[in-house]
């Protein structure tokens, strides 16, 4: 391999140039599972390598999704929205709408008295628009009738006069002295129990609805600093795309609601109809079935409060509300960051500290954004030691679509600025970046920060094992080709989250899992089906899964947080284990041998003389036709401790590495992703297909997010792509030729069998990879997401006239 | 599934402004349909509402995502930007169609079956029959074919990988069943 720096150089063809220098194992690409040392070796959990338990309903078309559901006399609901970023309404006559054949209901301002706002943390959001309109796409009205057709008919004949206001779009607009107060009236908000080092504010600032704040170590050590570098960093906003779109149906009266809907969270659900329509929560029911994709949009009530108050409206006949893919754009999106970092570092490339402003645009509604600004300021250390720390993160009020959770919940911000930094700092000090990540990275075991959790993950290992995959420390500087390197790390498991779960078992051993672990598409009801069999020692296919509903699931905080395997896991496998001990004590009882010595293996017991009784005939003996069941709970929550910054300490850490090679076109700035490596850290596999299709679905994610991704907004503040024409996510031809993923089994991980969650770390180091190829291949370091085209042409320009950064 | 030669129509539907009601008649899956429709209806509605075929999915509605996916004489087409007069007289497939009578999965459903060639499987519908019309115009398509008609529709899940590996054990699968072992 000779190393040339020549430009101009012919280049040897692609797949020559790649092969001698890359990972043979995965030299064609693919898929592996990569045991490290310390991974668990004793469970080879049943099932692992089989197909999901939900493969024949969805190969079928007979999957029931939140779509599908119909009741007797269902009723269809459609909204008006604002044509105005910010606007007074003045009137709204509904007089024509409500003359209407076939329209049953409309809800105005004037038929919400008495509703509270909902949000997470900050209760900011009405059920439709009061007085005021915040963004374009601000549900004005709604509208139930027979049938959408007859609905969108009397939309038409909704007069609203409105008054319209300034508004703000950016966070600089948003912050600006002479900045419209978009809230006037605070709204109801609470700030969390935070421990040592971590605090927040309400609205420290007009248009700021939370800010969190995070320090540790003495300011002093900047004075030991050789070099401080600050830099700034764009983050652009992305929409979920989940394929299925928000949708609820609704019967409801004035003391009973019963929602049929495409949620990640039943419970906060619950909780939060309840306050917003006054009734205890036990008059209110929530039905999921499964869900088509979420990604975070499907946290918090998205259709439902409309479609509810039209059911009450209609006389609690069922309202069905599903949004078009249109409205699923301007109901919630990612949040875009202005990340401002300043490091200070050694000579020799140690880092020592860090001070980091993040500003989310949150849109015109809080929606989940003060839980995404706290974990994106808490990440923004990334996975680096520093002596110092100190990050504030602000949720900026602007006049657009409300910005929520999103797949990596902060954790994508924090990566793209913290990780593109330490690129910008090699470069500066003329050190290698994948040295300086290893000088910095924190070792096995160590504390992320005082007080919380040590990193679960040998993080250097990850990197090796993702830069070996693309020949990294082989290339070759040829042509504008250039390689990269990434590693993200992001709290998982979600904070103070209790997860509960039910087994039972009937006589003859079919055993019915009951917890309100969502499926939208991760393979979390396989995995959890596969515990309770690994457990019991039986056949994964014995176990069903319970439908969802919160009058008869055990309780669960929501499907987040990737904390499915390891919460929600822990929950399940404690219920399982609970049962089978229940059986066993049973069964031991019955042979009058003590049960300490019992195995039960596919509802046999096993007695240690080498004796094997069927337990069908001895339940049957005892209980006869009466029939019986064996049920056990389970339960699981990470402690609290007043030491760790966010309440408890965290329960996992979830880790992505990525390495790319890119080649640009210098004459068009266009970037080709040659190779892509993604990894992350199992822990131990427990569903090999759902943790690959984790892995790779939230590469792809951020492929997107990386080169083209991007909501653009008008000049009145209007989205300019808010459909699926418009709006390009990635299709298979966008999926680089050469993509590896590789799921590591380190084995440290709290959840069973060492198991960790999955789903966000993947996406984490994406963009930061590329970013870095990209500067590695033609000198321009690039500092805004995505990374289209035009910027990277302006960058190289840029860089050749001598503009320096 | 309806019975072949009886009529449906959507209920409770007015007729939107200037739609004629017509009659319409087709082979769903290899039955015979005869239906009254509006004639602005598009093939999605008249699937999923009139006919019962649930498995068929919407997203975008506009031509887009390819969730909608049928096979319309052997050929994918987008149901939801198809109007439903359009398949007068054609031979329409959707998901129902693949599996036999006897429950027993196509080639198609047992390869995304093995290889995880979904997750949430709202996409899945539409890629199977995608795959399905692929493979009886190129029994062995290579990767950059597969790439090239997978292209056609959203997964937003998967990262395509493993809808790409599913149509190649599904060609290998639908060789093996035809007999033709290459
Ligand atoms: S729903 Fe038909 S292409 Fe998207
Ligand atoms: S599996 Fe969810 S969109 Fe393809």
């Amino acid at each position: 391999m000779t190393t040339v720096s020549d430009r101009s150089i012919t280049r040897s063809p692609r797949t020559e140039a790649r092969n001698d220098v890359v990972d043979d194992r995965v030299a064609n690409g693919g898929y592996r599972i990569q045991e490290l040392p310390t991974a668990p070796p004793q469970h080879r959990l049943v099932g692992r390598d089989g197909p999901r338990a939900d493969a024949t309903a969805k190969v079928t078309g007979k999957a029931v999704y939140g779509a599908d559901i119909v009741r007797p006399g269902m009723l269809h609901a459609k909204v008006l929205r604002s044509p105005h970023a910010h606007a007074r309404i003045v009137s709204i006559d509904i007089s024509a709408a409500r003359a209407l054949t076939g329209v049953t209901a409309i809800v105005t301002q004037d038929e919400i008295a008495g509703l509270q706002c909902y949000g997470t943390m900050v209760k900011d959001q009405p059920v439709v628009a009061t007085g005021v309109v915040r963004y374009v796409g601000d549900v004005v009205a709604g509208v139930a009738a027979v049938d959408e057709r007859t609905a969108l008919a009397a939309l038409d004949l909704i007069r609203v006069e409105y008054e319209v206001l300034p508004a703000v779009f950016t966070v600089d607009e948003a912050l600006a002295d002479s900045a419209p107060v978009i809230h006037p009236d605070e709204p109801f908000g609470v700030i969390p129990k935070y421990g040592q080092g971590a605090s927040a504010s309400l609205r420290s600032e007009p248009n700021v609805s939370y800010e969190f704040r995070y320090s540790t170590g003495s300011s002093d050590v900047w004075d030991t600093c050789d070099h401080v570098f600050e830099d700034a960093f764009h983050f652009s906003r992305m929409n979920h795309m989940h394929l299925e779109p928000f949708v609820t149906v609704a019967e409801a009266s004035a003391d009973e609601i019963e929602v049929w809907t495409s949620t990640q969270a039943p419970f906060n659900l619950r909780k939060e109809l309840s306050r917003v329509f006054g009734l205890p929560e036990n008059r209110i029911r929530v039905h999921v079935p499964l869900i088509g994709g979420g990604f975070g949009a499907k946290n918090g009530p998205k259709a439902d409060p409309v479609a509810i108050r039209l059911s009450q409206l209609s006389g609690g006949r069922a309202v069905r509300f599903c949004m078009t893919t249109e409205e699923v754009f301007l109901t919630v999106s990612q949040h875009a960051a202005t990340l401002i970092v300043k490091s200070g570092v050694r000579a020799d490339g140690t880092f020592i500290a860090r001070r980091s402003t993040v500003l989310l645009n949150g849109g015109a509604y809080a929606e989940h954004s003060p839980a995404v600004a706290e974990k994106a300021g808490y990440r923004m250390p990334g996975a680096y030691r520093w002596q110092h720390i100190d990050s504030v993160c602000k949720v900026v009020t602007t006049n657009t679509v409300p910005a929520g959770a999103f797949r990596g919940f902060g954790g994508t911000q924090a990566t793209w600025a913290s990780e593109r930094q330490v690129d910008l700092i090699a470069d500066r000090l003329g050190l290698d970046p994948y040295e300086l990540r290893v000088r910095n990275l924190k070792a096995l075991g160590e504390e992320f920060v005082p007080g919380e959790s040590g990193i679960d993950s040998d993080l250097v290992a990850g990197m090796r094992v993702v830069a070996d995959a693309i020949g990294y420390h082989q290339r070759a500087r040829t042509g504008n080709r250039g390689m990269g390197v990434s590693v993200g790390v992001k709290d998982g498991g979600g904070i103070n989250k209790p997860a509960m779960a039910r087994v039972k078992v009937t006589t003859r051993g079919d055993v019915l899992l009951n917890c309100a672990l969502t499926e939208m598409g991760q393979g979390g009801h396989s995995a959890m089906a596969q515990l309770v069999a690994e457990v019991l020692r039986c056949d994964p296919a014995r176990v069903a899964y319970a439908r969802i509903d919160t009058d008869n699931t055990p309780f669960d905080q929501g499907t987040n947080a990737s904390s499915g395997v390891a919460v929600m896991g822990q929950a399940v496998r404690t219920a399982a284990e609970n049962l089978r001990d229940q059986v066993l004590d049973w069964a031991g009882a019955q042979l009058a041998v003590e049960p300490a010595g019992l195995a039960l293996v596919d509802w046999h017991v096993h007695t240690p003389d080498g004796a094997v009784h069927d337990l069908f005939p001895m339940i049957m003996e005892v209980f006869g036709n009466t029939g019986f069941e064996f049920s056990a709970d389970g339960f699981y929550k990470a402690r609290n401790d007043r030491r760790a910054p966010l309440e408890a300490p965290c329960v996992f850490w979830e880790i992505g590495w990525a390495a790319a090679e890119v080649e640009v076109d210098p004459e068009t700035g266009r970037i080709t992703v040659l190779q892509l490596a993604v990894s992350g850290d199992a822990g131990k596999v427990i569903n090999k297909i759902a943790c690959r299709g984790q892995d790779e679905g939230a590469a792809v994610f951020g492929l997107g997010q990386a080169l083209f991704e991007e909501l653009r907004y008008g000049p009145d503040g209007e989205l300019l792509n808010a459909e699926a024409l418009l709006y390009r996510v990635p299709l298979a031809e966008d999926v680089p030729e050469r993509f590896v993923s590789i799921t590591q089994e380190q084995g440290h991980g709290a959840g069973p069998f060492g198991s960790k969650g999955m789903g966000e770390g993947g996406m984490l180091p994406v963009a930061s990879a590329i970013a870095q190829a990209v500067a590695d291949a033609v000198g321009a370091q690039i500092t805004e997401l995505p990374l289209s085209p035009q910027r990277v042409y302006e960058a190289i320009a840029a860089r050749e006239a001598g503009v320096s950064r | 599934m309806s019975d072949p030669d009886t009529e449906t129509s959507v209920a409770g539907a007015p007729a939107p402004r200037g739609a004629l009601d017509i009659s319409i008649e087709f082979s769903l899956n290899g039955e015979k349909q005869n239906c009254r429709i509006d004639s602005n209806a598009v093939l999605l509605d008249v699937l999923r509402e009139n006919l019962g075929c649930r498995g068929v999915r919407g997203s975008c509605e506009r031509g887009v995502c390819g969730a909608c996916t049928v096979l319309v004489d052997d050929v994918p087409v987008a149901s939801c930007s198809t109007f439903a007069f359009a398949v007068d007289g054609a031979s329409v497939e959707t998901v129902e169609g693949l599996a036999a009578a006897d429950g027993t999965l196509s080639p198609q459903q047992r390869a995304f079956a093995e290889c995880g060639g979904y997750q949430c499987g709202f996409c899945t519908s539409g890629m199977l029959m995608l795959t399905t019309g692929l493979l009886r115009r190129e029994p062995r398509p290579d990767r950059g074919t597969i790439r090239d008609w997978i292209s056609s529709n959203t997964c937003r899940c998967t990262g395509y990988e493993m809808i790409m590996e599913s149509v190649e054990r599904a060609a290998e699968l639908t060789a093996a069943q035809d007999g033709d072992r290459v």
